[in-house]
């Protein structure tokens, strides 16, 4: 099956991001300290990456680094100030929901398989046309004939609405601790920091 | 000989294809004691200080004893601070591999890595010298890998830069490392906006993502900086920012939270961090240079571009072997001066001093007539040939020879505007002093946010007024 210098490289390269996809996602769910399956989820969004550009996909590659690298960076850092690792140490690593979860993925997995069996022909790729790069996504998105625009605008209003909320809720929060209204934002942040145990030094803080 | 030079001269891509990921990365890297002396010496200049000038290397070929000792006759070379950077190496790697008990181990010990492995990837991504077709047909890249994404995966590639702070300092199991580490994500990612918000105006006018079609944009039109001195500035203190410098250095802000991240931290592992640190200032400063600064472009003049260049490249190549020679003269006139205000002084080393001094003095002098040599051949044994041949015998080894001083002046040109803009963040850390925690979240968010949007919209509007469409 493998013609070229090309052909060996990509099916090298694919089953090396594969296979580090796979060990990145079983580390998540075995990996007992928050911290280390987050960096595992990393693991697995990067692999994910070299496989869309093995796909021929460099923008969908890229934003999938830019995108969920720093949506992860935000769950480390709740993993740092909000989780008690001494607590996570005790945690049984499977209960009851984990059943639902272990579902899921084979589910997913059957419906894959059965896609690629009911139509190969649409998942060959050819190395020269580029699917998911900047033009074919602008194109997609902003084609005055197509429509998407329209949702695309509409998805950043909810996104901002989404934020507002967040801030107000927050901020009626922050309202109600007389400690923290004089202060700027940022000491406010710094104090919550400064508490934030790690290692179980800090197990009686409760958070 | 003729064979071996044809052969090379029709696998002119591939060649290059292999050299360029080799040699660029370590060329950045031989720039980071440069930088670090530029740092020392800048410092001690804005401070009126002497600066670094102990360490040096004794050498005396009379006898093995005296190389160490540095007894008198002998000849010390201090080499202007650079020994430094070598007695640092070495400090670094005999000093013990140390983990603070209670670290978590594992990512006390990856995380100094990952600024450094990231610096080396981005080199991949910027465009070193302008692409061209060799006499054989074959295309050779400026980049080592030219995706057409390629200024979005540098962003993707500094985002992930966070994560070594981070983890170190989550790892040290410190307050202060903490406290340092919580900072710089917060800084970071804060600065991250504004940066790409500050960026995408130039984008707009380019019309690509590309970093080459942003330098060709700039040799046809004009050097970014001209056509967004609003968007330079915003990513020109975003890039301060992401590389935690002064006045962005709450990350480490000795006087608050003893070292910030790297507190825990010693030895080569302290070296990983801090070389990570400049090369990002290298990686920053190129990439400064190449949206805003013309990238490896010599003139902001349309019209004196690759092709002018390569027109005109006698002149050019003696142009700047002529400033060399004038530059080394003028730092063997000074160093002249410095043997002669010690030679008065009666002290213990007056004699090893003037040997030192008249050692440099010797050294660039022969350089400086090196460089005036080199620009005479060039000028003597110039023989125009058209640049676009065909391939007779032997002769697409001239066209090819035209091309490869072509790019090596642009990585010239290119890595000098990126020391330049080194310097100024040198200039910058040992004028402005920190900023407080509440300011940076506040000039980040209130102002330069708004800044880059007001600039965003407003370039949008002009980029369509002006090209229509």
């Amino acid at each position: 099956m493998l013609h070229s210098l090309d052909q060996i490289l990509t099916a090298i390269y694919f089953w090396g991001f594969a296979s580090a996809a796979v060990l990145c996602a079983f580390g998540i769910l075995f990996g007992r300290h928050p911290l280390n399956a987050a960096i595992c989820l990393i693991g697995t969004m990067l692999s994910l990456a070299g496989i869309y550009a093995l796909l021929a996909s460099p923008f969908l590659a890229v934003l999938q680094v830019l995108v969920y690298a720093g949506a992860v960076m935000m769950l480390v850092l709740f993993v740092i100030m909000v989780l008690n690792q001494a607590r996570d140490h005790v945690l049984p690593r499977f209960d009851k929901l984990s059943l639902i979860g272990a579902a899921l993925p084979v589910l997913i997995g059957v419906l894959a398989v059965a896609t690629v069996r009911h139509d190969h022909a649409a998942l060959t790729s050819s190395a020269t046309a580029v699917r998911a790069g900047v033009e074919p996504v602008a194109t997609a998105l902003f084609a005055p004939t197509k429509g998407y625009y329209l949702l695309f605008e509409l998805v950043g209003v909810l996104l901002l609405v989404a934020v507002v909320g967040a801030v107000l809720l927050a901020k009626r929060r922050l309202d109600a601790d007389p400690g923290t209204t004089d202060h700027p934002a940022g000491d406010a942040a710094n104090g919550s920091v400064a508490q934030a145990g790690q290692n179980g030094k800090d197990a009686h803080h409760g958070h | 000989m003729d064979c071996c030079l044809t052969w090379a001269s029709a696998h002119l891509a591939q060649i290059v294809a292999i050299l360029l990921p080799i040699t660029m990365p370590l060329i950045v890297f031989q720039l980071l004691p440069l930088v670090v002396v530029m740092e020392r010496r800048g410092a001690a200049f804005i401070q009126d200080r002497i600066g670094p000038h102990r360490a040096g290397l004794h050498l005396q070929l009379s006898s093995v004893k005296g190389v160490f000792t540095g007894e008198a006759g002998g000849l010390r070379l201090r080499a202007f601070g650079l020994i430094y950077n070598l007695t640092d190496i070495v400090k670094g790697l005999f000093k013990e591999d140390f983990v603070p008990p209670f670290a978590n181990k594992p990512w006390y010990l990856i995380a100094p890595i990952i600024p450094v492995v990231i610096g080396i990837l981005a080199t991949a991504v910027l465009p070193w010298f302008a692409p061209f077709t060799t006499a054989y047909g074959q295309t050779v890249s400026g980049q080592i890998f030219a995706p057409e994404v390629g200024l979005l995966l540098l962003f993707a590639l500094s985002s992930l830069s966070v994560y070594g702070i981070v983890l170190g300092s989550w790892a040290s199991n410190s307050k202060y490392s903490l406290l340092g580490g919580m900072r710089a994500s917060a800084m970071l990612i804060s600065y991250e906006v504004s940066m790409g918000l500050a960026i995408l105006g130039m984008l707009l006018i380019v019309g690509s993502f590309s970093l080459t079609d942003v330098v060709e944009w700039q040799a046809n039109h004009t050097w970014g900086i001209v056509v967004q001195p609003v968007g330079f500035l915003l990513f020109l203190v975003s890039m301060f920012a992401e590389t935690c410098r002064t006045p962005f250095d709450v990350t480490e802000g000795d006087s608050e939270i003893v070292g910030g991240f790297h507190t825990e931290y010693a030895g080569i592992r302290f070296m990983l961090f801090m070389s990570g640190e400049y090369f990002h200032i290298l990686v920053a400063s190129t990439l400064i240079a190449t949206l805003f600064l013309g990238g490896y472009q010599l003139l902001p003049v349309p019209g004196f571009g690759t092709a002018w260049l390569k027109a005109n490249l006698p002149l050019v190549v003696c142009g700047f072997t002529t400033i060399t020679a004038i530059g080394l003269f003028v730092a063997v006139k000074l160093i002249l001066g410095r043997r002669a205000h010690w030679a008065k002084r009666n002290s213990t080393d007056t004699a090893l001093r003037v040997r030192e001094y008249s050692f440099y003095a010797t050294v660039l002098s022969l350089a400086a007539v090196g460089a005036l040599a080199l620009g005479i051949a060039v000028a003597a044994l110039w023989h125009p040939q058209p640049v676009s041949g065909t391939i007779a015998a032997g002769t697409a080894i001239w066209p090819n020879s035209v091309n490869i001083v072509t790019a090596i002046l642009q990585i010239h040109i290119l890595l000098g505007k990126a020391l330049l803009l080194a310097g100024l963040f040198v200039w910058v850390r040992w004028t402005v002093p920190r900023f407080r925690y509440d300011q940076i979240m506040g000039l980040g968010w209130k102002v330069m946010l708004n800044v880059a949007l007001v600039n965003l919209v407003l370039t949008a509007v002009i980029a369509k007024l002006v090209k229509g469409g």
